[in-house]
């Protein structure tokens, strides 16, 4: 599903200092990734990458149908919308809809929207009681919740999450991860998170380091 | 319009809805600049309605008038007499001007209705009662037909009669408005007879007659009596363009104050919204969709905004127009109807107006913002590194308008191009304004001392609240320079007009009833020495270079003639030069008109159409004349007499004896002994409290505009104050956690806003000061023909200082109300990740 051929990124601040360098990488439909790496190896680019945005110096990252190395602004906007979804450390909502709205935002956009799922996603983070609230009255456990909803609404091919409980305490993010990587898999989604975590790693079905801009397979 | 973009929309919009603030200055810049550029609109069409409905008064849809050369009106009986000769073209009218106890002045019109031409007969009809009407309205007690509004004004009932000042009144009152009428009371013309005590009529009107018929007509018409095209309509419009100029100008400068509110809360919105803007693209919405809801978002806010401003301007046109109808009448004898008439036209140029003021406002920020790409446009680091490139952007476009501006300055022709350059002059400081303000807080802090860190502290935070205050102090700066510009063109102006009339009229009474016994009159006052010297005043109406203008013969030994205000003279002195007018044959004085708008120079030989055939003078004077719209010659009387036989007199002035403690009351007496009524005469108190009440009037609008100008400037700082706050709060709460008292952080956000504030007010003060140099001796002459000496005061400037330090304390108030409100929020969030 997600492939990636020969693909070299480096920071115009630090020309010369490869980030990633000729990397090659390939995930599975309904597969998950830890992606583990150093600070500063360039996990965040590759995610970046893989999402359109951030352009690449060369090499290739291919996605169902789009070719993100080489797709316009626009083409991968509409990708963004449908097939990939992203999950930050900052949750990302809109501070000024409600979570209800902000659940519902994404799965509006492309036209997907299932009430019944939507239900269903809302018991299972337990939302339900939160809905008519702005995301700054919840907490930041609860925000993360609501910003995994609102990316697996509308089952999109590949979430990418990058740090996603990294603003949450131990306990709130075992809960939170086991609630997410459940939920991928009831949405037949794949899922490729960032994390420093081997605990949050131990979620995944495969774990991959990142180190001198090379990927590699880790137990 | 898809789901998807609605949520778009909701999500973009929403944002306002949090933060109502936001909203309220948005509206409030547009309405505040739209509302005053509507309420000058619609004062400009209601005056051009009113010229052209003035074509339609009764009289004044003639083609030509037939007149008095000596202004003693028309024997009935030569009516009669053109009437048997078969000119039925020509009607009557009678036109008086009579006032109330309260001193509201009535203009009545009368005419024989009998005699009109068929096509206006017809226009009169209306309604099935018409003939009862018509009867009640020529048959005595007869009938005052009232304006409805007009009616409204003097609480005037259908079938009262209205009481005038001399104890008359008018017939009993007929409701109703023609269009033919105006504002003016219309009664039968046997009814204006005994009104008027005499059976003359005012003038002769000449409805639409063939080239045979006129050139009988003329050649049938005694000497005394002249033929005059009516070219009253043209006349109007002339007088008076450079007024409604000005005013479309004035309006367009707050509209661009506005503006500037509108620009700061632009910015702001799409600041707040940098997050979500990020947060929209990294679910995939592109920037097409994006600009898309921008701009729709726009649109609603310039239909909202044109909307309440344009109702605003309604309610201010209302308050304004009494007052400059009144100005306009008395300057340009110009009937302004106060009842508006609203078109839909302005409504739809106000919206484009504000539209194109938002998309300007809009424009530069958001394609900066949507350019970028998504991971770096939510980075404010960026944001705050442009605002140094901003600011040296307009520093450059601020030096390519001054040059423009200094190119411009010498070819200026018309009022339109002086107020290009004013806007010229006005954007290129504005635009320099955030380059000055940046250069003066390097340089304090290059000067403070190390030692004063908190000092130093506070004066570097001007960097942090400079891009969010930069637009408000270029309002601020536009605002203080047009209050200080404006303010010396009217004290200037103010004071030249009261120091002239001191000089002009300098008379103690003007007798305008030129029916009385003048010599009996005079030598009584001179043998009971009430009176130390008399003068009547003379003139001829004429047009010359295309403009209305007035022949004068003065008494060149009068008081008033021998202190003439010249502005220009041929020879070493005023003096010397009033002496050669006095003393010589064929010279002339003129009034600065026709120096400025017609060209003519000292020493020039001008010809002048007399009676006797076309006289030639040389101008030896130029006489200042403020606020005429005619062109003005002044004769000696004796050069007037002897070449214009059929001059009229515009009244007498009396200069009483100072040594006589009764010669007021002697003279009143001697007035009244000799059938003067109560009106006829009036006191020089009176006619310099009249003029210099014309005066105030006429710029009432002005201060009323000033005052709205300040208004949004005021509300641009305190939107931006209002902003720096919202964005600082984590920042500010970080400091109270670090122990800043609340005092110190206030003197924080104070210090750059005052450092500011001073810089705006010193820059204002010669940037005004130039401003009002163009005014007076730019636009005013090449306007109204007419200059004056420019007269600078401080006072203006320093209570313009206070004003501004008042606005200062209001905003910081404010500040610490929200501060009180929302720093324990704050602060009770400072440990969690943002």
């Amino acid at each position: 599903m997600l492939t990636i051929k020969s693909l070299c990124k480096s920071y115009r601040a630090d020309a010369g200092l490869k980030v990633l360098d000729n990397l090659d990488f390939a995930m599975q439909k309904s597969s998950s990734v830890a992606l583990l790496g150093e600070s500063g190896s360039g996990k965040s680019t590759l995610l970046h990458l893989i999402a359109g945005l951030d352009r690449v110096d060369s090499g290739e990252i291919d996605l169902g149908e789009y070719r993100i190395h080489a797709d316009s602004e626009s083409r991968l906007a509409e990708m963004r919308r449908s097939d990939v979804s992203l999950v930050f450390q900052q949750f990302h909502l809109i501070a000024t809809l409600t979570v209800a709205d902000n659940i519902r935002f994404q799965a509006a956009l492309c036209r997907r929207f299932d009430a019944d799922y939507e239900a269903l996603l809302v018991e299972r983070l337990g939302l339900a009681a939160q809905l008519h609230k702005l995301p700054q009255q919840l907490s930041r456990g609860q925000q993360q919740r609501v910003a995994i909803a609102r990316a697996l609404l509308h089952k999109p091919e590949l979430v990418l999450a990058d740090e996603p409980t990294g603003n949450l305490d131990e306990q709130s993010s075992l809960e939170v991860m086991a609630l997410f990587s459940e939920l991928v898999s009831l949405a037949g989604s794949s899922l490729l998170m960032v994390t420093h975590s081997k605990a949050m790693a131990a979620f995944m079905d495969r774990r991959v380091l990142l180190h001198n801009g090379q990927l590699s397979e880790i137990e | 319009m898809n789901r998807g973009f609605f949520w778009i929309l909701k999500a973009l919009l929403s944002h306002y809805w949090r933060h109502p603030w936001q909203s309220l200055f948005l509206v409030l810049g547009l309405v505040a600049g739209v509302s005053l550029w509507s309420a000058v609109q619609i004062i400009n069409q209601q005056a051009e309605a009113s010229y052209r409905q003035a074509q339609n008064l009764l009289g004044a849809q003639a083609s030509y008038w037939i007149r008095s050369r000596q202004d003693q009106g028309i024997d009935e009986a030569f009516y009669i007499q053109l009437r048997r000769e078969g000119f039925r073209e020509v009607y009557p009218l009678v036109e008086l001007e009579v006032s109330t106890p309260q001193a509201q002045s009535i203009s009545i019109i009368a005419t024989d209705l009998v005699a009109l031409p068929e096509d206006l007969f017809e226009e009169t009809q209306d309604g099935e009662d018409f003939s009862e009407r018509w009867l009640k309205f020529i048959q005595p007690p007869y009938r005052s037909w009232v304006p409805a509004q007009l009616a409204d004004e003097l609480g005037l009932k259908e079938g009262e009669r209205l009481l005038l000042r001399d104890g008359r009144s008018l017939p009993p009152a007929l409701i109703q408005s023609r269009e033919q009428q105006g504002r003016r009371v219309f009664i039968d013309i046997a009814a204006a007879f005994s009104l008027s005590g005499t059976r003359s009529f005012s003038y002769l009107a000449v409805a639409a007659i063939k080239p045979a018929q006129l050139a009988r007509l003329r050649a049938w018409l005694p000497d005394q009596l002249e033929l005059v095209e009516n070219q009253q309509q043209f006349d109007l419009q002339q007088l008076t363009e450079s007024l409604h100029t000005h005013l479309s100008a004035m309006s367009l400068l707050s509209f661009a104050v506005g503006l500037f509110i509108v620009f700061n809360a632009v910015r702001f919105s799409l600041w707040y919204r940098r997050a979500t803007l990020f947060k929209l693209r990294l679910m995939g919405c592109d920037q097409r969709q994006l600009l898309l809801a921008i701009l729709l978002e726009t649109l609603l806010w310039s239909l909202v905004g044109s909307l309440l401003g344009f109702l605003c301007g309604i309610v201010l046109a209302q308050l304004l127009l009494p007052g400059l109808g009144a100005s306009l009448h008395s300057l340009y004898a110009a009937s302004i109807d106060t009842v508006l008439q609203l078109d839909a036209i302005t409504l739809l140029q106000a919206w484009c107006i504000s539209l194109i003021g938002l998309l300007w406002a809009l424009a530069w920020p958001l394609y900066r913002l949507l350019r970028l790409p998504a991971l770096t446009a939510a980075d404010s680091s960026d944001f705050m590194h442009s605002e140094a490139l901003a600011r040296n952007r307009l520093a450059l476009a601020s030096i390519l308008l001054a040059l423009l501006a200094w190119f411009y300055f010498g070819r200026i022709q018309t009022t339109t191009e002086g107020f290009i350059l004013l806007g010229l002059i006005l954007f290129s400081a504005a635009w320099m304004l955030p380059s000055l303000l940046a250069g003066a807080l390097r340089l304090l802090g290059q000067m403070l001392p190390q030692r004063f860190l908190l000092t130093r502290w506070m004066v570097s935070d001007g960097w942090s609240q400079l891009p969010a205050l930069r637009s408000a102090m270029m309002a601020l700066l536009l605002a203080f320079t047009a209050n200080i510009g404006v303010g010396i063109l009217v004290d200037s102006f103010r004071g030249a007009f009261v120091d002239w009339l001191s000089v002009r009229q300098s008379a103690d009474i003007y007798l305008s009833n030129t029916q009385l016994d003048y010599e009996r009159l005079v030598s009584d006052g001179l043998s009971d020495e009430w009176l130390v010297h008399s003068s009547e005043r003379i003139g001829v109406s004429t047009r010359w270079g295309g403009r209305p203008a007035l022949i004068r013969g003065a008494d060149t030994l009068a008081p008033d003639s021998l202190a003439f205000p010249l502005s220009k003279w041929q020879g070493d002195s005023a003096a010397e030069a009033l002496q050669s007018w006095r003393e010589k044959p064929a010279t002339v004085l003129i009034n600065e008109q026709l120096h400025f708008l017609a060209g003519v120079q000292i020493g020039d030989q001008i010809e002048l159409e007399s009676d006797y055939g076309a006289q030639k003078y040389d101008v030896v004077g130029i006489f200042y004349d403020y606020g005429n719209p005619y062109f003005q010659f002044y004769l000696p009387r004796q050069a007037l007499a002897k070449h214009w036989k059929h001059y009229y007199s515009r009244g007498i002035a009396l200069w009483l004896n100072k040594d006589n403690e009764q010669a007021m009351q002697q003279a009143e007496a001697s007035l009244k002994a000799l059938g003067a009524q109560p009106g006829d005469w009036i006191m020089q108190a009176q006619i310099r409290r009249l003029s210099v009440g014309i005066f105030d009037r006429t710029f009432a609008i002005t201060a009323a505009m000033n005052l709205l100008t300040m208004i949004i400037a005021a509300i641009a700082l305190f939107a931006s104050l209002l902003a720096i706050l919202q964005e600082r709060l984590p920042q500010f709460a970080q400091w109270r956690a670090l122990g800043l008292r609340q005092y110190e952080q206030l003197l924080l956000v104070a210090t750059p806003l005052l450092i500011f504030s001073a810089i705006v007010w010193l820059a204002a003060i010669p940037l005004g000061s130039l401003l009002g140099w163009v005014l007076i001796d730019k636009l005013n002459v090449i306007s109204f023909g007419w200059s004056m000496p420019l007269l600078w005061q401080a006072g203006p400037a320093l209570q313009l200082a206070g004003v501004m330090l008042l606005i200062i304390v209001l905003a910081l108030l404010s500040v610490s109300i929200q501060w009180r409100r929302q720093l324990p929020r704050a602060l009770a969030r400072l440990g969690e990740a943002i």
